[in-house]
Formats: C-alpha cells, structure tokens, sequence
C-alpha cells in the first residue's frame, strides 16, 4: 500500500517529463534525421564559393538561389521520395555550379577593365617612346645639320683666315699666294734661311687641305737675259718646292713654274716695280 | 405561350452544361496527366539560349546533358508520367543555364587570355626597343 501511491498517482512532473519524451521520439521517428545522398556535397561547395570573397561579390544572387536549393536539398524525405531527393540534390548542384561559373565570368568582366588599363599604359608608353625616339631622331638629325653647317662654315671661315694669313688673292686660277723676293739673295735661287713665316703658313694649309694642289711660279723682273731670267725663276720655283716636300707636301701636289720676267706686275723702270716682280707665286688651285 | 419553348430549352442548356462540367472535373481528377508545359517551355527556351552563347563548342557536355534531359522529359509526357517529366524540364533547364554559364566564363577568359597577351607583346616591344637604344 505504501509503495503504491507512486504506481497510482504519478506526479504531474513525472507525467510532463513522459510526454515531452514521447513527443520527442515522435517527431524523431516522424521525420527521417538525415539529410538525402549527396546534399552535403553540395552544401560543401556552396560554402567553399561562400567563403570567398571573389565569389561572394561577383554571384550575390546566384548564391542565394543556390543556398535556397541547398537547403531544400538537404530536407530529409520518406525512402519512398528517392527520386525527389534525387532531384533537388541534382537542381541544388547545378545550381551551386552556375552561381561558380557566373562569378568567374564576372571577376574576369572586371578584371578586364584593369587588363584594358594596363594594355593602354603600354600602349601609351610605347607611343610616348616612339615619339621620343622620333623626337630624339629628330634632334640628332638636327644637330648633325647644324654641325655639318657649322663645320662647313667654320672651315670657309678658316680658309678664310688661313687665306688672309697668306695674304693670297683670290682669282680665276685660284688663290694666288706671292712670296716676295726678300726670301732670295739676289741673283740666287737659294731660300734665305730665317722667318719663312709664310712658307710655314703655306705648309699649315696644305697640310690642312689635302686635296688642294699647286702651282709654283717664278717670276723675274727685266734685269738679265730672258734666258738667264728663266732658269733663275725656275730655280727660285723648285727651291720653294723643296721647301714644301721638305715639310711633308706631296711633290705631286706640286707643279713648278719658271715663268722668267715676261709677266711683270708692275714697272720695270723703277726700282719698286722691278722689286715687286721679282717673285714667286703660289698658285693653290681650286 | 410564345415564352414555353425557350423556357424548356434553357432548362435542358443548364443540364446540359453541368453535366458537361462536371465531367470534365471527374475526368480532370481521374488521369490528372497535365503535361508541364511551362517547365518543358523553359528547358527548350534554356537550351536555345546556350546555344546561342555558343555552348556547343565551349560547353558542350552541360549542353549535351540538357538536351538529353529534355529528350528525357519529353518521353515522359508522352508516357503520362508527368511529375518526372517536369523533374527532367527542370533539370534540363539548370543544365542548359550551367552550359550557357560555363560558355561565359569560357569566353571571359578568353578574351583576357588576349589582352593580357596583347599587353604582354607592347611590353615586350618596348623592352626590345629599348635595347636597341
């Protein structure tokens, strides 16, 4: 008797506890605790794209339908709904899929406009190379000009100079440079040793110009024979040309003259006239 | 008495509609086979979309899936089984979608394939120009 009020009259807890138990095993016999063959595959690969960034920015709304079929997918269903089982894992599969190939396709649409900007600065830089390298042509070219002219006038302007430092006339035959007879004892064809400055000055164009030849004259005034005056001239003539091959001219750049006192320049009835053509010329032809 | 013969025939119209109607409910309730037009409509629209997108020469085994899934569906209406086939319209929809997708993205990294390409040679022209200098 004393032990069975417990068998008759069970506590309220008791009774709630057994309820709650068996409505617990209810629901778990009720509805199949798994989730259906191969929705966690799928559940896995909609995770991996979910945990990437990439993924996450470029199929936002891909992913949520892909979540929503997952989630069907993984809805535990009666072993006689295989095939619906079947199906939603297939839709929820494909669809994780799309949502993957869609986020591709977009991060290389935006990756694109990187390429496209990085295909413009090296198209940029190699136009800006090209016009620098035109412009430094150009410059070179240019300054090669400029040389070649500055060249060709410096050196007028040094023929110039070393003509006027010859003292030399410029005429038809060419420049005409005369050597006075100081540089000659009279009567000798023997060059006076001593300052031939303008000997030396001579050698210095030559040896500047040598494509240039010359001719050397002698010339007498009308004391003597012609005969006499012609061999002398002559001499005079080829003494200057020793002078110069002495110093390294050529001797076929150099012609030699005797021209004896038939072309004066000036007077022979005085004594200036006769001493301006006693001479020798040299004629540097063109 | 003119009213007397449109009155009998309006009565026999209404049996006649209701009996109608109600046989096209029995019938409608007994063979329930209505094919999943909208379904089937969708896949075939799906396909033609790859299709367009040139999924049979950059995806043509997703496209290939869905045409047999459609094929698939297909029979299966023609055999009443029409639950299956609107599961096989749907499946060849997603699969078509995924072939016109994957298509995308094929073409996507083509083209960048070509720009990064065409980058690369500017550069490597430059580089060459360069030596050169």
């Amino acid at each position: 008797m004393k032990t069975l009020p417990f068998v008759k009259k069970p506590s309220l807890g008791t009774i709630g506890s057994a309820v709650v138990l068996s409505s617990i095993l209810l629901t778990a016999c009720a509805v199949a605790p798994v989730a259906p063959p191969g929705a966690a595959e799928a559940r896995a690969e909609l995770n991996a794209l979910q945990s990437n960034p990439d993924m996450v920015r470029h199929a936002r709304v891909e992913l949520r339908d892909a979540e929503e079929a997952v989630r069907l997918a993984e809805q535990p269903l009666d072993d006689d709904e295989a095939a619906l089982a079947e199906h939603r894992v297939y839709m929820a599969d494909r669809m994780v899929a799309i949502a993957a190939a869609k986020a591709a396709t977009r991060k290389a649409e935006a990756a694109r406009e990187q390429l496209s900007e990085e295909r413009e600065e090296a198209r940029l830089a190699s136009r800006t190379r090209e016009v620098d390298q035109a412009r430094a042509e150009a410059r070179r070219a240019r300054q090669a000009a400029e040389e070649a002219t500055e060249m060709s006038a410096r050196e007028t302007a040094e023929l110039q100079q070393q003509i006027e430092e010859l003292q030399a006339k410029t005429t038809d035959r060419g420049l005409v440079l005369t050597l006075g007879d100081v540089l000659f004892a009279s009567g000798s064809a023997e060059l006076q040793s001593g300052d031939n400055r303008n000997l030396e000055k001579l050698v210095t164009f030559l040896n500047e110009y040598p494509e240039r030849d010359v001719l050397i004259e002698g010339h007498t005034d009308n004391v003597g024979s012609a005969a006499f005056n012609q061999t002398l001239s002559r001499q005079r003539a080829e003494s200057v040309r020793r002078y110069l091959t002495e110093r390294g001219i050529q001797s076929r750049r150099i012609d030699v003259s005797g021209i004896g006192m038939e072309r004066p320049v000036a007077s022979n009835e005085t004594a200036t006239g006769r001493q301006q053509n006693r001479r020798v010329e040299v004629i540097i032809e063109h | 008495m003119s009213f007397t013969p449109i009155r009998i025939l309006t009565q026999h119209s209404r049996a006649l509609v209701g009996g109608l109607l109600t046989a096209l409910l029995l019938s409608a309730c007994a063979s329930a086979p209505v094919a999943p037009t909208e379904s089937l409509n969708n896949a075939r629209g799906a396909i033609e979309n790859a299709e367009q997108a040139e999924a049979r020469q950059y995806a043509p085994a997703e496209l290939e899936e869905a045409q047999a899934q459609l094929t698939a569906a297909e029979r299966a209406v023609s055999e009443e089984r029409m639950l299956e086939a609107e599961r096989l319209a749907e499946q060849a929809r997603v699969s078509a979608a995924l072939a016109k997708a994957r298509t995308e993205e094929a073409k996507a990294a083509a083209i960048n394939r070509q720009m990064e390409r065409s980058a690369e040679a500017l550069r490597e022209e430059m580089r060459r120009g360069g030596d050169q200098q």
